[in-house]
């Protein structure tokens, strides 16, 4: 009966090699958590800085949520998207982070990577754009043996977060 | 300088002894000096005295002991030898006999030193050399100080000798002891500075200092050392004398020590000079050696790293495991196994083996990480990555949860390979017997193959041996029960075997039987028709076998078969004897009981003892003649003995029956395709006919996935042998799940096709990829009965071989399909199949793949039986890790705990954790409510504040939604009145429920322009013409409309929202008639009274109601009224939600009543005697215009003039206007008949209406004509704006329809037809009547203004519910089917807006119907509604009208002139043939009287209890009599179809009531629902009337037409009684 609410935003993304960038997320929880209310994914508008690097969105994340456990505590998962000149769009990045699980405002960077592919794929990517992407999006959050994936590291998603609890003393957690 | 002293006064050695004394002194002194200068304890006893002064001795010591040393080797380096030994002397301090014996050494050396010397040199001389060895030596002393000897020296002894003499000296000295210089000499000799030092003092003073220094640094350290010296203080002669010199010179140097001090500190008292210094290599080396070790890199032999007597062991050779050494070089292993042999324990390092214990090797062989060309092959596919191209995201999926996708990168493959008939109508009668005798032979195959018979004799015979070695070698000896029982299982295996072949050996038997009579039957058919139409052959090959053998076998077996079946029976009957012996134990027990019951009581009878004593005998024999005294038991009966001879005879012929005969040759048939078929030409007539209609047909294959057809075959001609080959394979890219694959084959005859046959396919497994699949043969039939007159024997036709035709048969279409369907594999050979299984909601199916099950292949099972039975065929090693968690999962299912596995699979730890229960979360109300709100579920939707506190939230809040999921499930009638509506109110709602389901998300979607507002950088025009309107001359009494601002519908609240109702005039209300009838005598009264009111003729006001607030205008006076008042109603939404969609759905009407205020005198009280009249005002309903919210919210405004919808027959008013009063008007108004009302109405502030749904739906259409239609549309809006023009639209599947697909001819009910058969005109007006009877229920309105769905007729007829739209195509669509030429108009018309009329050309003219209301206009119709014509739609085409004007007045209905409309199709783009969706005939119910007259029971009965309702304070009366004269009206009026009759009924009822003033007026309304109705009745005001003398007359009428469209007559009347 514990509840939580997390109410913040995505400000942007930082450090991806172009900078005219969107970003797709989603909120992943576990078994025991039901959404009472709000989005738990969305996708944020392409933002072409004019200045600096930074790419902002400013997107909302406002989700409120019961839970019966602290099981599958809600992660946070991002994919980075980059729209070119022609506007045609490709992944630039996989990322993930969990919710803070203490109550108050929390800015979190989010550090993405993508996979790498192929040399003929890399060249590809260089040319004509797109680039590899996981078949399967859940490995972003399931700890499958990703070692054998070669990935790139690409820039840091800016969160902010704003958490806040309810009865989760009620049942022993304290935070 | 000791040396030098000694020497000095070596003549003087004589004086020793007296200068003992001396030192003694001396020693004295320096204690003094000690103390006082406080650098020693004082305290000090006489010890620690002399410790001080041979400290001193010592310091001075050094030197000589240097200088003896010096000449003796030149091994050691003068600074390191010399520091070497200070450091050793202070290092050894502890251990004294070191010391000691270094010093005793170093004295005997210098001693030698020293004889050396003196034997070379002159006295004289000696000093010099003394001194300047030892500046050599002592590099650490300065070198001033090593001069100041001299010059103090030789102030002593007053001979101070040349410098160059003292070189001279020292070199013959050094010459003379050695004889060549050394390298150190050598180097000093250049190196040296030889200048006589002029400081003497300072010298003392500082050697002095450093003399002190050195005592007390070293003062404990060389107490030892004092000892020794003490000890052989006669060999240190010269020492004491140096000791003497010093003390005599040490007062003065103490004297002047202070101003020394003071005066003389400069820089070179402190500092000093150093040489760069440099040590030779070989030095180096040697001094390193000396410090350091270096192990040898030598192998050192096993024996000394072992423990003595110990033999090297080596694991390897015993055969233990060692594992790999880390591979090192050898010569780092000696060096390393030297350096620990050395150390203390170093053999503890050594293993067994003598080498140095070592781990074995950690490095792996192989790198970990893979190499990057290796990782392609074998990674887990959840690590694959797709190179995906940039794309524009336009139809991209949209969010990442959930992501289905979009590429669709599952492909099924179904190939389809080819069909077979087994019977097919076009088969002659030999291909029937034809196809009969293939299956045969193919059955035959297949039993040939299998060879069952074989193998069962096989077995028999096998078992039969292991039976008789059995018996043979146990055969004497008694049998062990476990032989035994042996024997009887296998004796019992026999028989079961024995059974099984005999069975099919029959089976075989009649299968040839059945084959050779096939075939003669098959010969007999061709005989008899003289052509063959089958390539099939028999031949029966013979195989001779050994008559001899094979009779003797025969014999064998039925001997072997009698043996046995003797044996068996023998058994059986021993243990039938058995039983029957206990059973007749039981039974004479129990006889025996009964017996003595008997003699009991015969016992009292005594007498015939004797009888029964016989009897009881008789019993006993157990005879089988005696049956049973008593019944109940019965006596058992005995066996029979088996009949041997019989068994023989029964097994003989069995054999008989189903065995070859011996001797007979084997049979084996061979089915041969080779024969020849007749030619056509040689055949007789139906059978060419036959093969001609075969030629003919040809076959192909529909393949359905979810019911949708996907792809077909080409179509391949059927040939003679009805075979059909097609060898095609279909690669379907998927994207739905997959629910189901057919395949229709379908029949082409020319250019018609039918189904023959629908095959179902499974849907494959994920595991059954393209290369693995099978093909499968599907069987299929259909039943379709088909008859020829050729040759060709039909399908379902009874058919007969036989001559005298019984035995018939009757075969339907049937054969087999075989095609195969599996998954596609991708180009990297990957699989295109979904996932194995898609856990719903919120269960990942990231968790599915690493679910142990899945993962091991076993996809699918989720049940735990199924696994169990799995595992265990499967063989899974249990001691295999990777089968861990099913061995667990297997265990535990097991255990019994096979009921709950969901946990056990997902989240084992989960219930452990919770902080409360699934159902505790369940039951919280205020996360119920949140997420109802959330979920925008109606009741909910706008739900503003939700309780923090769960107490909070009561029950009361969930009611009405509760209420209404209960209602979802059984269907309320008690709103309804008629199940029937009920049930399409059900339906209507579950449509509307999933086309609001299929907007939600539509709703989500924004352009660009729904977020971003930029306003419009003005341009220079607009500039411009701005300024053009300052320099405008200001007209202030023309105003100028200004542009209301729109406000958005979220932040408005109740009361916000008014709705603005401007009535400005009418015209041609109905006025009173003047009571001037017949015989209305009793009338007259009034109508004197009246007479000055009546002049007026009627005082007419209006009277809105909206939402139940009634507001009125003044009175106005006379047929003609002008009111120009402004009347403001106030609005409020549902449940308070302003927002678009909930404002669209508002079903409230805004009613206009228009009244007549009739004033009565009640007739002059007494009271006031006359002056005061009292009257009473009555208000008398004369028509109404009902225009519903959700047109004023689309519209936004409603201005015009309105036909006031007045009642058929109005009681006391007239039509007819008075004539002459106003002649020259009359010729316009006959254009029309009825009131009108002009209106204005619309909302304040002016409200956003909502706008429809911009989804691109997908189509079945041709995408050209879908572009085109977008054009076309696209154009008409650009130039002509305000002609509405349709050209797409969207069908109740949300699916684009091109509009001419609506239109066709479609019958109107017979009913209607029949009714007037003569008049087409009757009919017409009937059907447009039936049509506008159909409840209207805008779109907007049931859709929530989502769009705008076009349902079909038939949809519409099933819902009986639907928009102008479909009321116009159901009547266009009936015109059409009787013939006449009809098109619908796109338009707008008031108060609807964008509508859709009906337009229709008859007798030259052209006509335009209202849908809704069933009523015509000419063209030139003034009143007509409609305002604007968009455009004409037809089956064949859409016509934008191009003309100047859009009104129908003004307008060329002429379709044909291209210069006046445009059509859609033209000679460039021409009709591409569109079939119609509208259904080929349409069905109706027939009226129902029997529900109307319920219903007609049900609504005059609450309409009755409502108005008593709306009376509280009053009694209602009803007039009985006048209620059934009312319903006698009632269907007159129906029939006429509303038209006036109402003269004639007037005066009925007037003469009927003729004591009453009569009121009242019929009310006509299409049934859907009882509240309108009820809504209608309220809005006329007839309750109102006050009076104690009203009495009321309530009738109504319900007319059913067909499809339970009904028309609903209410018959209003007040009365009077006057």
């Amino acid at each position: 009966m514990a509840e939580l609410h997390i109410i913040g935003q995505i400000v942007g993304g930082t450090g991806f090699p172009q900078n005219s960038l969107f970003c797709k997320w989603g909120v992943h929880t576990g078994g025991a958590w039901r959404l009472l209310s709000g989005l738990k994914e969305g996708q944020t508008q392409v933002d072409i800085p004019q200045v600096g690097d930074m790419a902002y969105w400013s997107h909302p994340i406002d989700l409120h949520y019961a839970t019966k456990g602290l099981q599958g505590w809600p992660k946070l998962h991002l994919q980075v998207w980059h729209q070119d000149s022609f506007g045609r769009c490709q992944l630039y990045g996989y990322g993930y982070c969990h919710v803070p699980s203490s109550p108050g405002h929390h800015r979190i960077s989010c550090v993405t990577w993508r996979p790498l592919g192929s040399w003929q794929e890399q060249l590809a990517q260089m040319f004509v754009g797109g680039g590899p992407q996981l078949r399967s999006p859940d490995l972003i959050y399931s700890g499958a043996d990703r070692y054998r994936l070669h990935t790139e590291a690409m820039g840091t998603v800016e969160l902010e977060l704003g958490v806040i609890m309810r009865h989760f003393d009620k049942y022993g957690v304290e935070s | 300088m000791k040396d030098q002293q000694s020497s000095d006064e070596d003549p003087g050695e004589t004086l020793k002894r007296t200068l003992k004394a001396q030192l003694q002194r001396r020693k004295k002194r320096v204690l003094e000096r000690s103390s006082a200068q406080g650098t020693h304890v004082d305290d000090y006893d006489d010890d620690d005295v002399e410790e001080i002064s041979t400290v001193q001795q010592r310091s001075e010591d050094e030197g000589p002991s240097e200088k003896a040393a010096d000449p003796d080797g030149l091994s050691r380096p003068p600074t390191g030898s010399l520091r070497g030994l200070s450091s050793r002397i202070q290092h050894t301090a502890d251990s004294q006999h070191l010391d000691d014996f270094v010093t005793r050494r170093l004295e005997e050396k210098r001693r030698a030193a020293r004889a050396k010397v003196e034997n070379a040199q002159p006295q004289e001389v000696s000093p010099e050399p003394a001194s300047r060895l030892q500046s050599l030596r002592d590099r650490d002393t300065v070198t001033r100080f090593d001069r100041a000897v001299d010059p103090e020296r030789a102030g002593r002894q007053d001979v101070p000798p040349t410098l160059s003499t003292r070189v001279k000296f020292r070199e013959v000295a050094r010459r003379a002891s050695k004889g060549v210089p050394t390298a150190e000499e050598a180097y000093n000799f250049f190196t040296f500075n030889f200048e006589p030092d002029p400081q003497e003092e300072t010298e003392k003073i500082s050697r002095k200092r450093k003399k002190q220094k050195k005592a007390s640094e070293g003062g404990d350290e060389e107490g030892g050392e004092d000892d020794d010296e003490q000890e052989d203080a006669e060999v240190d002669e010269g020492n004491q004398d140096e000791h003497e010199d010093q003390s005599e010179e040490a007062p003065l140097v103490r004297d002047e020590e202070g101003d020394l001090f003071v005066i003389e500190q400069s820089s070179q008292d402190f500092l000093e000079v150093k040489k760069a210094e440099y040590i030779g290599y070989r030095k180096c080396i040697q001094q390193e050696s000396e410090l350091l070790f270096r192990p040898s890199f030598r192998t050192v032999p096993t024996s000394i790293k072992l423990p003595e007597n110990m033999k090297p062991r080596f694991l390897e050779d015993e055969g233990l495991y060692a594992g790999e050494r880390p591979p090192v070089s050898l010569t780092n292993e000696n060096i390393l196994e030297n350096r620990i042999l050395k150390t203390e324990e170093g053999k503890k390092w050594f293993g067994d083996d003598g080498r140095i214990m070592a781990l074995p090797d950690p490095i792996k062989e192989s790198s970990t990480r893979p190499p990057l060309f290796q990782m392609e092959e074998d990674v887990d596919p959840a690590l694959h990555t797709v190179y995906r191209k940039a794309v524009k995201s336009k139809y991209a999926y949209l969010y990442i949860a959930g992501s289905a996708d979009p590429e669709g990168d599952y492909q099924l493959d179904v190939d389809v390979s080819g069909l077979i008939f087994s019977h097919h109508p076009l088969f002659s009668r030999e291909h029937v017997l034809g196809a009969r005798l293939a299956q045969l032979y193919d059955q035959y195959l297949t039993r040939q193959h299998n060879n069952l018979t074989g193998h069962l004799t096989d077995k028999l015979n096998g078992s039969r041996i292991a039976l008789r070695n059995m018996l043979n070698v146990h055969g004497s000896q008694s049998l062990t029960p476990v032989m035994q029982q042996r024997i009887s299982e296998y004796s019992l295996e026999v028989r079961n075997t024995r059974q099984l072949r005999d069975s099919e050996q029959e089976k075989d038997r009649t299968l040839l039987k059945n084959i050779v009579k096939v075939w003669k039957e098959l010969k007999a058919q061709r005989d008899l028709q003289k052509y063959t139409n089958t390539p099939f052959k028999l031949y029966l090959r013979r195989e001779n076998v050994d008559r001899a053998s094979d009779e003797r076998e025969y014999e064998d077996e039925i001997l072997a078969e009698v043996v046995e079946l003797e044996a068996e029976s023998e058994e059986d009957y021993q243990r039938k004897l058995a039983e029957y012996k206990t059973q007749l134990e039981e039974w004479k027990l129990w006889r025996r009981k009964q017996k003595s019951k008997k003699k009991k009581k015969k016992k009292k009878k005594k007498g015939q003892a004797q009888d029964e004593t016989e009897e009881e005998d008789e019993d006993q024999e157990a005879s089988e003649s005696e049956g049973p005294v008593e019944e109940g038991h019965p006596k058992p009966e005995p066996p029979e003995k088996p009949d041997f001879d019989s068994i023989e005879q029964q097994v003989r012929e069995k054999a008989s029956r189903i065995r070859r005969k011996p001797g007979e040759a084997i049979l084996i048939p061979e089915l041969s395709a080779s024969g020849n078929i007749t030619a056509s030409e040689l055949c007789p007539r139906p059978e060419t006919a036959r093969r001609e209609d075969v030629t003919r047909r040809s076959l192909f294959i529909k393949i359905l996935y979810n019911d949708k057809e996907v792809s077909r075959t080409d179509s391949r001609s059927l040939n003679s042998d009805f075979k059909v080959h097609f060898g095609q394979i279909f690669n379907l890219k998927i994207v739905n799940c997959p629910q189901s694959i057919s395949l229709q084959v379908f029949e082409e005859i020319g250019s018609s096709c039918s189904l023959l046959a629908q095959v179902y396919i499974p849907v494959p497994e994920p595991s059954v990829l393209t290369g693995n699949g099978t093909l499968e043969e599907f069987e299929f039939s259909s039943n379709q009965r088909v008859m020829f007159d050729h040759d060709g024997v039909g399908s379902d036709v009874p058919l007969s071989f036989e001559a005298d035709g019984s035995n018939k048969q009757t075969l339907l279409t049937s054969g087999k399909l075989s095609c195969c369907v599996s998954w596609g594999i991708g180009e990297d050979d990957v699989p295109l199949a979904p996932p194995v299984s898609q856990q719903p909601g919120g269960l990942h199916s990231g968790l599915g793949r690493l679910d142990a099950v899945t993962y091991i292949g076993a996809s699918g099972l989720y049940d735990m039986k199924k696994i169990g039975e799995w595992a265990t065929q499967s063989r899974l090693d249990p001691n295999d890790p990777k089968n861990g968690s099913i061995m667990q999962l297997l265990k535990l299912a097991s255990s019994g705990e096979v009921t709950a596995p969901e946990y056990f699979r997902l989240e084992q730890l989960q219930e452990e954790f919770n902080f409360v229960t699934d159902e505790e979360l369940e039951r919280s109300k205020r996360f119920r409510l949140l997420r109802l709100r959330s979920q925008e579920v109606a009741e909910f939707r706008n739900y503003k504040c939700v309780p923090a506190l769960e107490r909070e939230v009561t029950d009361k809040v969930f009611q009405e939604y509760e209420r209404r999921l209960k209602e979802g499930e059984e269907i309320d009638t008690r709103d309804h009145l008629d199940p029937q509506r009920a049930r399409k109110a059900k339906q209507h709602q579950k449509i509307r429920e999933a086309v609001i389901n299929r907007f939600i998300l539509a709703k989500h979607h924004f352009l660009l322009s729904d977020l971003v507002i930029e306003e419009e950088i003005p341009s220079i025009g607009i500039l411009g013409l701005n300024l053009f309107k300052l320099a405008e001359p200001k007209r202030p009494l023309k105003p100028q409309r200004k542009e209301r601002k729109k406000v958005t519908a979220q932040n408005l609240s109740n009361g916000d929202i008014k709705l603005l109702v401007n009535i400005i005039r009418a015209y041609d209300v109905p006025v009173r008639r003047p009571q001037s009838g017949p015989g209305q005598s009793s009338q007259t009264a009034i109508q004197g009274s009246d007479w000055l009111i009546s002049q007026v003729q009627v005082r007419p006001f209006v009277e809105v109601s909206f939402q139940r607030t009634v507001l009125q205008t003044t009175t106005a006076e006379g047929p003609n009224p002008c009111w120009n008042e402004e009347l403001q109603l106030p609005f409020s939404a549902p449940n308070g939600d302003y927002s678009t969609a909930s404002l669209q759905s508002v079903k409230d009407e805004v009613f206009i009543n228009i009244f007549d205020e009739v004033v009565y005198e009640t007739g002059v009280t007494d009271k006031d005697k006359g002056k005061s009249i009292h009257t009473r005002v009555e208000k008398h309903w004369l028509g109404s215009v009902k225009i519903p919210f959700s047109t004023i919210y689309s519209q936004s405004r409603i201005d015009g003039t309105f036909k006031v919808n007045t009642p058929a027959v109005l009681l006391g008013y007239s039509k007819e206007r008075s004539h002459g009063t106003n002649g020259g008007y009359d010729a316009l108004r006959s254009l029309s008949e009825g009131a009108f009302i002009t209106l204005f109405i619309t909302i304040e502030p002016q409200l956003v209406p909502g706008e429809t749904i911009r989804e691109k739906f997908d189509s079945q259409e041709d995408e050209h004509l879908l572009q085109a239609a977008e054009r076309f549309e696209r154009d008409a809006a650009r130039v002509y704006l305000d002609r509405p023009c349709i050209t797409t639209v969207i069908d109740l599947n949300g699916k684009t329809v091109f509009i001419t697909r609506y239109i066709k001819p479609l019958n109107p009910p017979q009913e209607l037809l029949d009714a007037f058969p003569e008049n087409s005109q009757e009919a017409t007006a009937l059907v447009a009547r039936f049509v506008s009877l159909i409840p209207s229920l805008p779109d907007r309105v049931s859709f929530s203004g989502t769009c705008d769905l076009w349902s079909t007729c038939g949809e519409f007829l099933t819902l009986l519910a639907g928009d102008e739209e479909e009321h116009a195509v159901l009547l266009c669509n009936y015109f059409l089917s009787m013939g006449k030429k009809a098109w619908l108009i796109i338009g707008t018309a008031i108060p609807e807006g964008p509508t859709a009329y009906v337009l229709t050309y008859e007798q030259s003219r052209y006509l335009i119907w209202n849908p809704s209301s069933g009523q015509y206009y000419g063209q030139y119709d003034t009143f007509c509604p409609l305002q604007t014509v968009g455009s004409l739609v037809n089956a064949d085409n859409v016509w934008l009208n191009i003309q100047e004007y859009t009104s129908p007045m003004t307008i060329n209905f002429d379709v044909s002139k291209a210069n006046l409309w445009k059509p859609f199709f033209s000679r460039s783009f021409t009709h591409p043939g569109l079939s119609s969706v509208q259904p080929e005939q349409l069905s109706y119910k027939r009226a129902d009287k029997a529900a109307a007259a319920d219903l007609q029971d049900s609504i005059e009965k609450i309409l009755k209890e409502k108005i008593m309702e709306w009376r509280p304070r009053h009694p209602t009366r009803w007039n009985r009599y006048c209620t059934s004269t009312l319903k006698q009206f009632l269907p007159k009026l129906e029939l006429s179809g509303g038209q006036d009759m109402a003269e004639g009924h007037r005066h009925e009822l007037q003469s009927l009531l003729g004591d009453h003033r009569i009121s009242g007026f019929p009310l006509h309304l299409p049934f859907s629902e009882i509240g309108p109705i009820i809504e209608a009745v309220h809005s006329t005001g007839v309750h109102n009337i006050q009076g104690s003398n009203v009495e009321f007359a309530l009738a109504v009428y319900v007319h059913p037409y067909p499809n339970h469209v009904l028309s609903v007559w209410v018959y209003l009347a007040s009365l009077v009684r006057t």
